[in-house]
């Protein structure tokens, strides 16, 4: 199928290109002085988070779109922006902590934005959870519709969490009114990252769609086909 | 402003370690099970 190939092809290049951003990052980038070299984490768990809200985002988009038009596509988007989402909120909820550890002292914190994170994880499983529970696909669409809805909902809060509560998690320094505050080779450095890392994540998202949509071929034709 | 800069490399080391073996594991798991079908 070459939707396949395709997803294939770009999770390929993606995969090559976070290679280079991890000898820019590595070896190219400055130090940050005060926070010494764990500041580097940034520049993944950043475009980790980007990555997890996009994914959400379009679950929820998707999810919107089906409750409209009832189109089987946006559900087959959904499910996989979803499953890819979950592992990109577990690449910001581990590198997270690794960078608080030195930095905060702690690994972990109950404050809003640290919560609201981890409650956006556990939304991609439990969409995850509850399409494996559904047996009938109209049913699974619209409960998993609603439930990406909701996710969507949970994003602006996960945003604007850092001004609305008192916490210790760094304010926007990118993505904020005012021009980014960071010095041009850690800038670019960030930016390169956010690139490749929403590669990855149409990369993987085509080959997940491929997926879901031979699987469906398969089952409809009679073939015994698991539900990995 | 401090007068040496924190040695925390390890802590970059495993996040970036973490990291990689998240999305490299990902995408070979992708690539399994859509060969199997």
């Amino acid at each position: 199928m070459r939707m396949l190939r395709v997803g294939r092809w770009i999770t390929g290049i993606g995969l090559v290109l976070l290679a280079a951003v991890y000898v820019r990052a590595l070896a190219f980038t400055p130090v940050e002085r005060f926070q010494g070299p764990a500041q580097k984490i940034f520049y993944v768990h950043v475009p980790a988070a980007w990555c997890a809200m996009l994914a959400m985002g379009l679950v929820g988009v998707a999810g919107i779109l089906y409750l409209l038009l009832k189109d089987p596509r946006f559900d087959r988007f959904g499910e996989a922006s979803a499953e890819v989402g979950t592992a990109f909120s577990m690449v910001m909820l581990t590198t997270g902590p690794i960078w608080a550890k030195p930095i905060w002292g702690t690994w972990w914190t109950w404050d809003a934005r640290l919560t609201l994170t981890l409650f956006l994880f556990l939304l991609f499983i439990g969409y995850l959870v509850l399409r494996g529970a559904v047996t009938e696909p109209g049913l699974r669409a619209r409960y998993s519709a609603v439930l990406g809805i909701c996710g969507l909902g949970l994003l602006p809060f996960i945003h604007l969490s850092v001004y609305l509560f008192r916490t210790l998690h760094p304010q926007p320094i990118v993505l904020k009114p005012s021009a980014p505050s960071l010095p041009g080779p850690m800038l670019v450095t960030l930016l390169m990252s956010f690139g490749v890392f929403t590669l990855l994540y149409v990369g993987f998202v085509v080959q997940r769609y491929a997926f879901s949509y031979l699987r469906e071929q398969l089952e409809a034709a009679g073939g015994d086909v698991g539900h990995a | 402003m401090p007068e040496t800069v924190p040695a925390n490399a390890g802590y970059m080391v495993a996040a970036y370690t973490a990291a990689a073996l998240i999305l490299v594991g990902y995408a070979v798991l992708l690539y399994r099970r859509t060969r199997k079908l």
